[in-house]
């Protein structure tokens, strides 16, 4: 993507996103389902690439960034919205309302992370993944005790606000915003950062800022997707921001392959796709029930072959970008 | 004229160690210097001083009248300061090209905000990024190769990459870390012609830190020679060459250095 290719291809996406979501009324209610995840998931695993693949920092915590951006955008539909929204108050409104919700969600991961990844920054590969990852803990004691959020239980009665125009037009801003932002003069910082930080240096860019750049955009679309998350599952609670969810997002990326824009797509669809197959597999006869359980199983099997076959990912197809272990 | 980089009195001790010793020298514009010594000398530890990589335990070093103290490695080269490294550095999943266009980026005010919209400026910015940065390539003659991988380069190719993308942010003062590593005397002499070259072409001082005594007594027209972390000499080749203290550091004994 190039220059004022980039816009063109981003106005084509959120045309298609405005079709599918005119579509969404007449399309079975599973395949919908299945479709916002897997767009949501897009989301997630783009924003952690830009952190992990192409800033080449490890981030453990991308769940609690969703959970903070699920929570800000809930907060803002269900504690704030009845107060400054008429009681009768027309659709378009309640749209406008949530992009705006979705908006805070952003900013408030994007301000966590940058909360985080200030002091953090500084610190390398495995530090700043045990740093992350305490975050992501730290996220869920707060939400935990903190009663107006439904504490432990978790909040609910979210109004469903979350439709597939909503959630494609949020994951082609996350495919525009990355890939644009990478790929420019400025962009090409993130992956010297990530190449050789002293070389990067000593060439006059300010490593720390492009990393704090790169954690605070990456918070922002996770935030986001807290957001559409929330509005879409009506019910969140700490839990689902666990670090099993991060772990999830990290293993979309390193499928994709580090730093691969289009190939983290192709994962996260892939992945979000494969639960399903499972479950329909194991649904035709009883004596391949146990396919439907086998999930995590398969995840560890794949995921070990993965890294002795092809440990620059399973859809590195495009760009001969060789990456070190 | 006034000294573009100067060093004065400069000692860094690592723990008990001192590495570099009351070290003064300086380096004017235009200069083409050379600093050598024995292995252990200290070299590479002043080079990293100069670079802001350490800062010194006691003395000062100003850059274009500017002290350094405090500076972060990025800072000095965004004042006009470029370095190469002794073990080649570059951004091994960047192409050609892409190496220069980072280093590039320096004296850009083009940011996150200019590459999410791309509007006519963004647009014009990145065509003048990339004319230069192909005008660049060509005199180097590595034009040819600017779409592939910067580590696909052969070895030699690789160290005029890093010296082009050193040159890339517009230094006034390059300092090259053991360019002839590694290289056969044919390509030795190539690289002098190379480095003359580009001292004339880019009007700058260049400062190298250097084991090979020939091609420094060839290239540079003054040498400051490091022994233990003190410096022992200063001079043009000429009087280094006749320096009987230099020929101690080096030979042990009176014997005359290479012509």
């Amino acid at each position: 993507m190039k220059d004022a290719g980039a816009r063109r291809w981003w106005v084509a996406a959120m045309a298609v996103a405005a079709l599918l979501g005119w579509l969404e009324p007449r399309l079975d209610i599973y395949l919908a389902d299945v479709l916002a995840r897997v767009g949501i998931n897009v989301v997630l695993a783009v924003s952690l690439n830009l952190i992990n693949g192409h800033a080449g920092q490890f981030s453990l915590g991308h769940a609690g960034f969703m959970g903070v951006g699920a929570y800000a955008a809930a907060a803002i539909t269900v504690l704030a919205g009845p107060h400054v929204l008429p009681t009768s108050c027309p659709d378009w409104l309640h749209q406008g309302w949530f992009l705006l919700a979705l908006a805070g969600g952003g900013a408030a991961a994007a301000l966590a992370g940058l909360l985080v990844g200030a002091p953090s920054l500084r610190l390398k590969g495995d530090y700043l993944a045990i740093v992350t990852l305490g975050f992501g803990q730290i996220i869920g004691v707060i939400v935990r005790n903190m009663e107006p959020l439904g504490g432990a239980l978790g909040l609910s009665g979210i109004p469903p606000r979350t439709n597939l125009f909503w959630v494609l037009a949020a994951a082609a801003t996350t495919v525009y915003g990355v890939t644009t932002l990478v790929n420019s003069t400025h962009g090409r910082g993130f992956i010297a950062t990530h190449d050789d930080e002293v070389a990067a240096e000593a060439m006059g860019l300010d490593t720390t800022r492009y990393k704090i750049v790169a954690f605070v955009t990456g918070a922002f679309f996770a935030g986001v997707a807290g957001g559409l998350w929330g509005h879409f599952k009506l019910t969140i609670s700490p839990k689902e921001f666990d670090f099993n969810r991060s772990i999830e997002i990290v293993v979309m990326v390193i499928v994709g392959g580090m730093g691969r824009t289009a190939g983290v797509m192709a994962a996260a669809t892939v992945l979000t796709l494969l639960p399903e197959g499972l479950r329909l597999v194991a649904g035709l006869s009883p004596s391949l029930k146990w396919v439907g359980e086998s999930r995590p199983l398969l995840y560890a099997l794949m995921l070990i072959a993965l890294m002795l076959l092809r440990p620059q990912g399973l859809f590195a197809w495009s760009r001969a970008r060789p990456r070190p272990a | 004229m006034s000294a573009l980089l100067q060093l004065d009195h400069v000692t860094i001790r690592f723990g008990g160690l001192t590495a570099v010793s009351e070290v003064s020298l300086d380096v004017r514009p235009g200069d083409l210097a050379g600093l050598i010594g024995p292995n252990g000398a200290g070299k590479t530890t002043v080079f990293n001083l100069m670079t802001g990589v350490y800062q010194p335990t006691s003395g000062a070093i100003t850059f274009d009248g500017r002290p350094t103290a405090g500076r972060r490695p990025f800072e000095l080269t965004r004042s006009g300061m470029a370095r190469t490294f002794q073990n080649i550095r570059l951004f091994r999943s960047l192409s050609v090209e892409d190496n220069v266009r980072a280093a590039m980026q320096v004296h850009r005010t083009q940011g996150p905000f200019q590459s999410w919209w791309r509007g006519a400026g963004f647009r014009r910015a990145e065509a003048e990024v990339a004319d230069q940065a192909a005008e660049l390539l060509s005199i180097f003659q590595l034009e040819g190769h600017r779409h592939e991988l910067a580590t696909s380069l052969s070895y030699g190719d690789q160290r005029r990459l890093e010296i082009v993308r050193a040159l890339a942010t517009r230094p006034r003062l390059l300092l090259l870390d053991e360019p002839a590593a590694g290289m056969n005397p044919t390509e030795k002499v190539e690289l002098a012609r190379l480095i003359r070259a580009i001292r004339d072409r880019f009007q700058i001082a260049i400062l190298l830190v250097e084991h090979d005594m020939q091609l420094v007594m060839d290239l540079c027209e003054r040498i400051h020679v490091l022994d233990h972390g003190v410096k022992i000499a200063s001079g043009t080749p000429e009087e280094i060459r006749r320096n009987p203290e230099v020929i101690q550091a080096y030979l042990g004994e009176e014997h005359s250095l290479p012509a």
